[in-house]
């Protein structure tokens, strides 16, 4: 064990966190768009010189094992000043997919580079061919807006010709606008609060502790693989389509636990396909770093430490780690969903009684926009729906929740009513879509849009066809459910992703899939 | 003139604590609480003063409302929404409270889905009545109450907040049912369904509880004057408690927040950071100029959008239990030993506590703990410190100086959250220290922070029933309005609405007994970047730079701010006020400077890596103008402040001590 101070370990430990829950805190409150300020779909990090993760806060699990990466990337492209911030979301790039704009800033001390501090954000629009910017394409052109990391401040300065650039490419540059500023903002309070910490216990101590907190992580996830069973677990489960064909794809999983560490092998997985389910390794990474974090009971910093004791293989060209310049828009939200289902379902043959049954496998992405007749402005907006949460040996799953890799907060009905061109008529839990079993698998979402203008739809949704497992007898959640019922009553039913253009007076209906069954009913 | 006798009764867990004013003098009691009927303590202690019923002034601080939320003792209610919408409290926000937790927390919830009832109605967000509530739905809406024997029902419609018409027609229906009603766009009519919907509901499950209890306190008490105490800073009628018991529901820790706020006036402090450290958790809230309030907060897993007190609370006391982690990091807390079994000391427990370090340390004197009342086993608590500090290969001290670091860290960082990250420079303020820990803690916590001047006041321990004495009666409304400031006629909008509020406010004032000329009325716009979803709240007056105000605020605490940009105005706000008289306390003459008088022993400490001598003094022969320099421990019955060597004090005209860091040349 390295030489710490348990006393002044917890006191780092303290500093890191909290700094990163302050950067968090600025940009929730700062920001325009629902998405970020009222579903919370960021988060905030700090990051050694090096790139590798010290803390960070606690907000949105996917973008965990992907942000390093951006800084990593960034670190490649680019050559950093004081007062510089980098933007970027280029998938192949640093980033994961196009609608997260990720902003990295490095913390100079005394003219050195010491720490960097970063921050990413799910904008609800970066052009593209659908509002919204989750469209069902076939290559990352059609997505969107593609920033590779770039200089949007330089020394201080906002760069106002590149900033304009990325405005007019958009569909609500306001919105954009605000939540940029809020963000420029988040790194502030970061580099600040950076910079007090190394002046107050001085620069050697606080790189030892940033260090320590790494292995400290490392530490506390070992202790918790070394309590699970020696062996080779396999499991394998499939994504709906990628919107274009509707061929299955494949998602195999072989977990090998050796004492204290891991080997997660995807080889089996299928190869990258044409629509926007491809997920690159960051997404990859995210996921089983997620899988492995909720196996510590304790409450412990995110970091670099997690990904020590992990050695994971996911060959270039697999759906698992695609290649530029393959479509990406779901692969974040969707294909991560599915890849956390088949880790636990390997880790479940090894310790059963922990690991649950799957929930419902997908976040149920709503798109959509068009112009407000009355304004005469474009809208756009992204929604993602909770589902039922899998039973687990002792307990019932959550209803009408998100689970795993996201926790996104719902936009309230009176503020989305205040601000789109729409009504909805329906927002409930789904009786009985939850799995039967020992224990209940969580029921689903219904949700009813009402569309007061022509509008334009894009949904990015999984478990249509294959529904979220049960275990050890426990029956599987129901599946979800697109309909869009026309003004005149015709009910039109919908894939699991599709772009549609909805009339006045046309009703979008979605049932989201329920959680799996725990062990068979007596 | 007929001399009243004015009384604080503050229900806790564990004692009920009087505080009671009558000529010119404060006299204090304490008597062990009586949770499954809380009036039968407070008859106890009452019982010599009932004679004099007439002149009897009652203020009740009460967790009636709390605990029976937490414990889910109530009674069975129904909940009446918009059809389509009947699981709004069920999903709420759609989020788990653990990240990283595969199982999820199970949810009590107050009420059974069969009975939240959809009827077919709606409003539009612009206000617009789309559908009218039918007779029949209405009809069905009682029967389908009275069928669940519910004994509230809590309406919230969609967009009831922009229109009420639709919520009143169903409330009226109610009227003379035997049913209580709780309707959300009376309680907090302002838009976001889920918060307005939790309001109402946990309104309607308080209802049936606190009307009950405050029935059986009335007629017990019969005709005596009685307040009951809110979250909010200020007391109400009983008849109001019993409409709006949610408003009760936060009261706990506000008594301590308002005496500060008092005595900083009478003192000269009007920039305070209140700190009260209590068994398992400590209260910090900030005074800058007036008493901070929010809107954003939470009992258990609801959150309850009304203006309370600003206070932030961690689980960090003296029963906090200190622990090495997996990890091999000293933690401190949230888990607290509690009364029982108790720190190492109380003879029970065995893990290491803040209280068996600060006795490790010498900060606490084993035979002057609380008064000398309870049996102390300091080599308990050695024992527990010492076995923890060899798995850190530290020695006792360094293990225990650790222990009270981390748990220093952790209650300034709640200090922080409230002020520094909100652009508040706190090295200005005076951090009063109350509750039965905090003055053990509050010198270090100070110089952490660079706040130079620490008060632990007169009567520490029972610093929040003063509060009860303090306050005045507060009336707290609301009104969601949604327009932007460059709106035609926003001027004549305000005035308007500003009208509505004022008139209700001085009604309902009225009936709480005030008249105009005891009535006090501030004015509030919720103001936000058009497009931004949270508020900052900043008081207005006609013709007043609230604008200007508000870009100054969004500066102090974001660091940047828009001039240029449209600004909305969210909510406005009413906060109404009776003014109570309040009780004087007595300034008591300089003495000279020797505290000898009250100079009892001495006693080895530990502090910064060094041992000392400390002398102990006994608080109750101090007098004003006493000077105590440091190291040094001073005693009474419920608390101690410990005076480090880096630090010096005074006894001030109201028997407060002052402390300042040593170089600091205050006199």
């Amino acid at each position: 064990m390295s030489e710490f101070d348990p006393i002044e370990l917890e006191l780092f430990k303290n500093i890191f966190v909290s700094i990163s829950e302050e950067m968090g805190a600025v940009l929730e409150r700062t920001a325009l768009s629902p998405n970020i300020k009222e579903r919370r779909d960021f988060s905030c990090a700090l990051f050694n010189k090096k790139g590798e993760t010290l803390a960070q806060g606690s907000h949105i699990p996917v973008h965990l094992g992907a942000m390093p990466l951006s800084v990593q990337a960034s670190l490649k492209f680019i050559d950093f000043e004081d007062g510089d911030m980098v933007i970027l979301n280029h998938p192949y790039k640093g980033g994961t997919h196009l609608p997260d704009l990720t902003c990295i800033s490095p913390v100079f001390i005394k003219g050195k580079l010491c720490f960097f501090v970063a921050n990413r954000a799910h904008h609800s629009d970066v052009g593209g061919m659908s509002p919204g910017s989750m469209p069902l394409a076939d290559e990352i052109y059609q997505e969107g807006l593609i920033i590779p990391p770039v200089k949007l401040v330089r020394k201080g300065k906002l760069e106002p010709d590149l900033f304009h650039f990325i405005l007019a490419n958009v569909r609500t540059p306001e919105e954009r606008k605000g939540d940029l500023m809020a963000q420029i903002a988040a790194n502030h309070k970061g580099i600040n609060r950076m910079k007090e910490t190394v002046a107050k216990y001085g620069s050697q101590k606080t790189f030892q502790y940033a260090s320590l907190i790494q292995d400290y992580t490392e530490r506390i996830l070992r202790q918790t693989i070394d309590q699970i069973p020696d062996g080779k677990y396999e499991f394998s489960d499939y994504l709906d389509d990628d919107g274009i064909s509707q061929d299955p794809i494949e998602i195999g999983v072989k977990i090998i636990i050796q004492s204290d560490s891991s080997i997660i092998d995807f080889s089996s997985s299928s190869e990258q396909v044409r629509g926007g389910v491809n997920a690159n390794s960051a997404v990859t990474y995210s996921a089983v770093l997620y899988v492995f974090r909720s196996l510590v009971n304790e409450d412990i910093p995110f970091n670099t430490g997690l990904l020590r004791p992990l050695n994971i293989i996911a060959p270039q060209g697999k759906v698992v780690n695609a290649q530029f310049p393959c479509a990406t828009a779901g692969g974040n939200v969707e294909t991560s969903q599915r890849i956390v289902d088949v880790l636990l379902g390997a880790l479940h043959q090894a310790v059963p009684k922990k690991i649950p049954a799957a929930s419902s496998g997908t976040m149920n992405n709503v798109t959509f926009g068009g112009l407000n007749p009355e304004s005469k402005r474009p809208f756009a907006y992204y929604e993602t729906i909770g589902g039922g949460m899998g039973a687990g040996f002792d307990y019932d799953g959550l209803s009408g929740v998100h689970t795993h890799m996201t926790n996104s907060l719902n936009t309230p009905i009176e503020a989305m009513e205040n601000y789109l061109p729409l009504q909805i008529q329906k927002y409930s839990l789904r009786p009985h879509s939850g799995g039967h079993g020992k224990s209940r698998g969580g029921d689903g979402i219904v949700r009813e849009y009402i569309f007061l203008v022509r509008t334009q739809i894009s949904i990015i949704s999984e478990r249509r066809r294959f529904a979220p497992y049960g275990l050890q007898g426990g029956m599987s959640g129901k599946k979800g459910i697109n309909m869009l019922i026309r003004a005149d009553g015709t009910k039109i039913k919908l894939n699991s992703k599709v772009n549609i253009k909805a009339e006045p007076g046309d009703v979008l209906h979605i049932e989201t899939p329920g959680g799996g069954g725990y062990g068979k009913k007596e | 003139m007929k001399k009243n006798i004015r009384i604080g009764i503050d229900t806790g867990g564990t004692f009920t604590d009087f505080i009671l004013f009558a000529n010119g003098t404060l006299h204090i009691k304490k008597i062990p609480s009586t949770p499954k009927d809380p009036s039968k303590a407070i008859l106890q202690g009452l019982s010599s003063y009932l004679k004099d019923r007439p002149s009897l002034q009652i203020v009740h601080g009460t967790t009636v409302a709390t605990n029976s939320l937490l414990q889910r003792t109530g009674k069975p209610i129904a909940l009446l929404t918009t059809k389509g919408f009947e699981d709004v409290l069920f999903i709420g926000r759609q989020t788990r409270n653990q990240l990283y937790s595969l199982k999820g927390e199970t949810k009590v919830p107050l009420l059974p889905s069969s009975h939240c009832i959809g009827l077919s109605e709606r409003t539009s967000a612009s206000g617009q009545v789309i559908k009218k509530i039918s007779c029949e739905q209405i009809r069905k809406a009682v029967n389908t109450v009275k069928k669940c024997r519910a004994k509230a029902v809590a309406i919230s419609f969609i967009n009831s907040y922009a229109n009420t018409e639709n919520e009143r027609a169903v409330h009226r229906a109610f009227e003379n049912q035997g049913i209580h009603v709780s309707r959300s766009s009376q309680i907090l009519p302002e838009y976001r369904e889920f918060e307005r919907t939790v309001v109402a509901t946990v309104n309607a499950y308080l209802m049936p509880v606190i009307s009950q209890y405050l029935d059986n306190l009335e007629r017990k008490l019969n005709k005596v004057s009685l307040r009951i105490m809110q979250s909010n800073e200020g007391h109400i009628s009983p008849e109001t408690a019993k409409k709006e018991p949610i408003r009760t529901a936060l009261s706990g820790p506000a008594g301590g927040v308002v005496a500060a706020y008092d005595l900083g006036k009478r003192t000269g402090y009007h920039q305070i950071v209140t700190f009260d450290m209590g068994g398992t958790s400590s209260d910090v809230s900030l005074i800058d100029g007036q008493i901070q309030r929010t809107h954003e907060n939470k009992i258990g897993e609801f959150p309850i959008r009304l203006p309370i007190i600003d206070i932030n609370t961690v689980g960090a006391g003296g029963g906090s239990i200190a622990y090495l982690d997996k990890g091999g990091s000293l933690r401190v807390g949230p888990q607290s030993a509690g009364a029982d079994p108790g720190p190492a000391c109380y003879g029970k427990g065995s893990h290491p506590t803040v209280t068996d370090a600060n006795l490790v340390l010498g900060r606490l004197s084993a035979e002057h703990f609380l008064g000398g009342q309870m049996d102390i086993y300091p080599e308990r608590s050695q024992e527990a410190v010492k076995k923890m500090g060899q798995r850190m290969h530290k020695s006792i001290w360094e293990t225990a100086a650790g222990i009270i670091k981390v748990a220093n860290a952790n209650m300034s960082k709640a200090i922080r959250v409230i002020s520094i990250e909100r652009g508040i420079d706190v090295r200005q303020f005076v951090l009063f220290s109350f509750g039965g820990a905090g003055g053990m803690h509050a010198a270090e916590i100070a110089s952490m922070l660079q706040i130079p001047t620490v008060l632990v006041p007169k009567n520490a321990g029972v610093f929040s029933s003063l509060g009860l004495l303090q306050a005045d009666s507060i009336k707290d409304y609301s009104m969601t309005l949604l327009r932007t400031t460059d709106s035609s006629s926003i001027d004549s909008v305000l005035d308007q609405k500003f009208g509505e509020l004022e008139n209700k406010a001085q009604s309902e004032m009225n009936n709480e007994g005030f008249s105009l000329e005891n009535m006090a009325l501030e004015k509030y716009l919720d103001l936000r970047y058009y497009g931004q979803s949270f508020e900052i709240t900043v008081p207005y007056r006609k013709n007043s730079d609230h604008l200007n105000e508000f870009h100054k605020i969004h500066e102090r605490i974001y660091s940047y701010s828009h001039p240029d940009r449209l600004v909305e105005i969210v909510n406005i706000r009413l906060k109404a006020m009776g003014i109570t008289q309040k009780v004087q306390l007595k300034k008591i003459s300089k003495a000279g400077s020797s505290p000898d008088k009250a100079r009892l022993t001495k006693q080895n400490i530990y502090y910064k890596g060094k041992q000392e001598q400390a002398v102990i003094y006994d608080r109750s022969f101090l007098k004003p103008g006493n000077r105590i320099f440091g190291p040094a421990l001073v005693v009474d019955t419920e608390s101690t402040t410990f005076i480090p060597s880096d630090f010096r004090s005074e006894i001030d005209p109201y028997l407060n001590i002052v402390l300042s860091g040593k170089e600091e040349t205050r006199v």
